[in-house]
């Protein structure tokens, strides 16, 4: 197991927005977590990612205990994420956003140089290179979070609706890169609300709602699963469902 | 047609300072050059840890305070040479640096910026109750020099040239820090923290590094005025208006640029030496308002300063040059 | 017995810090955004009182409404023509936007006004009073009080009036409150003008009591920023406590120290705060 959480909550106050969630990603694997808004699975993501410290319970990536350990030191054992409002640093450009990046395992200006440009390559975005983060649309911003994240090396990388907002094309071209990633060895874990990209891409689903995880398991099972179709359309609509089956 | 091969303005800008004095002899021309390098070297300094990390230090002047009087406190207690004095104030503005950045770089942005000023003002006000530094009278440097070693000249022409020495060096410091690791990192910083953290970068310790840094260069410059000026007391060495001096001329030109300070000190210099000329003792007073002003328009319309404003403008000029 | 007066005076004197310093407070817990220009608009109040006593003859009541409103259009103006720009942008052009306009209010004010100190001639409120061996003078006291009831006039409108909470609303999440209808940015500009309402009726309060000069807006802001870091984040009922609490160890380190030492201590003690508590009193650890 690369990343388990077990018994994760985390509360603000008196309202819990996770409450016991456990999950357990082995390497290489695809995991997605799908729910509605509010459903708690960003507030799980950020404690995944080390930018919010649970309450109770404990997060162990490859056998460290990560619970408490802040961001920076998340992305030095190999663990990186992209958000969800794409953080690019917006005055500086492409390959200097990409090197950022870099230097987590290069410390010369010159090798980190060369390895974000190879990861530019990878990613389709050579033609930017030089560009300032800020004159790229939306589409192109995500895809500059995903480089900049793979020039850290990561070992497991946490998406964030990644794919969120594209053309079919881009939906598809995101799609490959995902995959291609994958196939370099690096375990994904993937919030998405787009449906095709849970199916296509994620070997095993979560799915979240008001802090709890209530399926879990292959995507075409945790989809058809009666508490999931209640969450996300309401009381008693799986009766609907099959009633006109 | 051949072409002839371009300058590089770094160039261009060495040469027009070397020779500055040389067509400009007259002791008032090069007082205003004195004047101009040691703006330059203190905004250059508070540019670091304001300009490149984002970090907006307001008190600055505790850093150049403690330059200012280590030297002169060192003369005045021992009898040594000022110089020797220097290495003190670095050291007591380092302590300073990690005193206040520790704390204050865990927490958001406005906590750093409350404290510069905080500390500034308790150490300038704490200055003048203090016998030992001279209290509000303040001290004084050798009134004739014992030997070349305690930089008391007639003419400000050495000075001119130690100070534009001493500006070179920072600035080619600052060049090579621009390329470094640690230079993405405070770009980094000052672009988004949070994003920075999550890939791996080590926030906290870089921006106290970048306040250390910035402190020791605005202790050496602190060191410089008083060496220079052969007196220090709590406002030319505390005072809020040296704190200003450095923020402004650094967000004018440019915050985060290499030559944005100097390019705020080529306008700001001039322009205040021009209301002082005009308005006599009342000028100081008038200053402060037209800095208050500049600054605030900055903010609203252009962060960036001139070197954005720059950037954005001479596309369309290059346009206009090219369609005609 | 002077030691009880000197603890009076101190609370008295906390007293008009706290009703200030809730302004600034509102605006940081609000917006995220500190106004480094808050000792101005108070110290602005003051002399706004003096010019409606020289010029409109008029007393406590009608300087202090005068400055109030005064202040409350400036916070206003403040907020549309600069700040809500600058919330927008990088934290280099909020920090020296608000910087620069004290700047610009104190040098002005130093030009219109001079650097002399100045007090309002005597008002109906003069003398002394003997409470229980202590004297006080009446114009601290009567001051002091009305400053504790405003402060927690303050925090009564907010908790429990509509308007209040649809402050509130916006400070604690922009997007709901604009689903519910509420608009953001005038209740963000109506929170510039309170809280530099607060700072113009405290300075006119200030100056029933004591002299100035334009140089006190510098200490009452950073006295400010202490009382607010010491209160807590966004937190009235904790900018109260903490004005009364600074007040108070301003005045006995005067009386033990001597009178330098009141704003050196204030001072030493925001940095060990940020040391030790930097949530402050009423913050979340």
């Amino acid at each position: 197991m690369l990343l388990e959480a077990h018994a994760v909550s985390k509360s603000f106050g008196d309202f819990f927005a996770v409450r016991d969630a456990n999950l357990s990603v082995g390497e290489g694997e695809i995991v997605g977590l799908i729910g509605p808004n509010g459903a708690g699975k960003s507030t799980f993501f950020n404690c995944l990612a080390g930018d919010a410290v649970p309450t109770s319970g404990k997060i162990i990536f490859d056998g460290q205990d990560m619970t408490n350990a802040p961001p920076e030191a998340h992305a030095r054992l190999g663990i990186g994420r992209t958000f969800q409002v794409p953080a690019t640093f917006e005055g500086m450009s492409v390959i200097d956003n990409v090197m950022v990046g870099a230097f987590l395992r290069h410390t010369h200006q010159g090798d980190a140089r060369d390895h974000a440009s190879r990861i530019i390559e990878l990613t389709g975005l050579k033609a930017q290179m030089d560009l300032a983060a800020h004159s790229l649309g939306t589409p192109g911003r995500k895809r500059l979070e995903i480089a900049r994240v793979l020039a850290t090396n990561p070992r497991l990388m946490l998406l964030d609706e990644s794919l969120a907002g594209l053309t079919p094309t881009e939906l598809q071209e995101a799609i490959r890169l995902v995959r291609k990633i994958h196939e370099m060895g690096i375990t994904i874990v993937i919030v998405e609300h787009i449906m095709e990209v849970i199916m296509t891409l994620a070997g095993r689903v979560l799915a979240f709602n008001q802090g709890h995880v209530i399926a879990s398991g292959r995507p075409e099972d945790v989809v058809k699963d009666e508490a999931v179709i209640e969450a996300y359309l309401g009381r008693g609509s799986h009766r609907v469902r099959r009633r006109s089956a | 047609m051949n072409k002839i091969p371009a300058l590089s303005p770094t160039v261009l800008l060495a040469v027009a300072l070397l020779i500055y004095p040389l067509i400009f002899s007259g002791a008032f021309y090069l007082d205003v050059g004195v004047t101009f390098l040691l703006a330059a070297i203190s905004a250059s300094a508070w540019n670091i840890v304001g300009g490149y990390a984002g970090q907006v230090s307001v008190g600055h002047a505790m850093f150049f305070g403690l330059g200012a009087y280590a030297p002169l406190l060192c003369y005045k207690l021992y009898g040594w040479t000022p110089m020797a004095g220097i290495p003190f104030g670095i050291a007591a503005s380092v302590a300073l640096a990690i005193l206040i950045g520790i704390p204050t770089f865990r927490l958001t942005g406005h906590y750093f910026s409350m404290a510069t000023i905080a500390v500034a003002e308790l150490i300038r006000i704490y200055f003048g109750t203090w016998d030992l530094v001279g209290a509000a009278i303040g001290m004084q440097g050798p009134a004739t020099a014992r030997g070349w070693w305690d930089l008391t000249f007639r003419s400000e022409l050495p000075y001119y040239y130690i100070f534009l020495t001493v500006l070179a060096v920072l600035l080619s410091f600052t060049y090579l820090m621009e390329r470094h690791r640690f230079g993405y990192y405070l770009r980094a910083i000052k672009a988004g923290e949070r994003a920075a953290r999550s890939l791996g970068v080590p926030v906290q310790q870089t921006k106290i590094r970048a306040l250390v840094l910035s402190a020791v260069f605005t202790s050496v410059a602190g060191s410089l005025y008083s060496v220079k000026t052969g007196f220090i007391d709590p406002e030319s060495g505390f005072g809020i208006l040296v704190s200003v001096q450095m923020v402004i001329i650094a967000a004018l030109g440019g915050a985060g640029r290499l030559y944005g300070p100097l390019i705020g000190a080529l306008i700001l210099i001039p322009l205040q030496t021009a209301t002082n000329t005009w308005f006599g003792g009342g000028g100081t007073g008038l200053t402060f308002i037209l800095y208050g002003g500049i600054i605030v328009l900055i903010a609203r319309y252009e962060p960036g300063g001139i070197y954005d404003l720059w950037e954005q403008i001479s596309p369309r000029l290059w346009r206009r040059k090219h369609a005609s | 017995m002077l030691l009880l007066q000197v603890i009076v005076g101190g609370l008295l004197l906390g007293a008009i810090y706290a009703l200030f310093s809730s302004g600034l407070t509102l605006i940081w817990g609000m917006m995220n955004f500190i106004n480094f220009a808050h000792g101005e608009f108070v110290m602005l109040g003051m002399y706004v009182s003096l010019l409606v006593v020289m010029y409109l003859g008029g007393g406590p009541a009608a300087f202090g409404f005068g400055a109030a409103f005064a202040l409350f259009v400036l916070g206003v103006v403040v907020y549309l023509s600069l700040i809500r720009y600058v919330l927008r942008g990088p934290m280099l052009a909020q920090i020296l936007s608000t910087f620069g306009l004290a700047l610009l209010l104190r040098y002005t004010a130093f030009w219109i006004f001079s650097a002399n100190f100045v007090s309002l001639p005597q008002t109906s409120l003069s003398g002394t009073i003997n409470v229980g061996g202590i004297l006080m003078p009446i114009p601290q006291l009567v001051a002091g009080v009305i400053a504790i009831l405003l402060t927690i006039g303050l925090h009564l409108m907010l908790t429990r009036t509509t308007i209040g909470s649809q402050l509130l609303a916006v400070s604690e999440d922009r997007g709901a409150a604009m689903l519910m209808g509420i608009k953001p940015d005038r209740m963000q500009a109506l929170a510039w003008g309170l809280s530099a309402g607060a700072a113009g009726i405290a300075g006119a309060l200030m100056a029933i009591a004591y002299p100035w000069s334009p140089s006190v807006g510098e200490t009452f802001g950073l006295t400010a920023f202490v009382v607010v870091a010491l209160g807590g984040f966004g937190s009235v009922p904790g900018a109260l406590f903490a004005g009364l609490i600074v007040g108070l160890i301003q005045a006995l380190s005067a009386f033990w120290f001597g009178p330098i030492y009141k704003d050196i201590v204030v001072y030493a003690l925001f940095v060990a705060l940020l040391w030790l508590r930097p949530q402050g009193l009423m913050g979340k650890a």
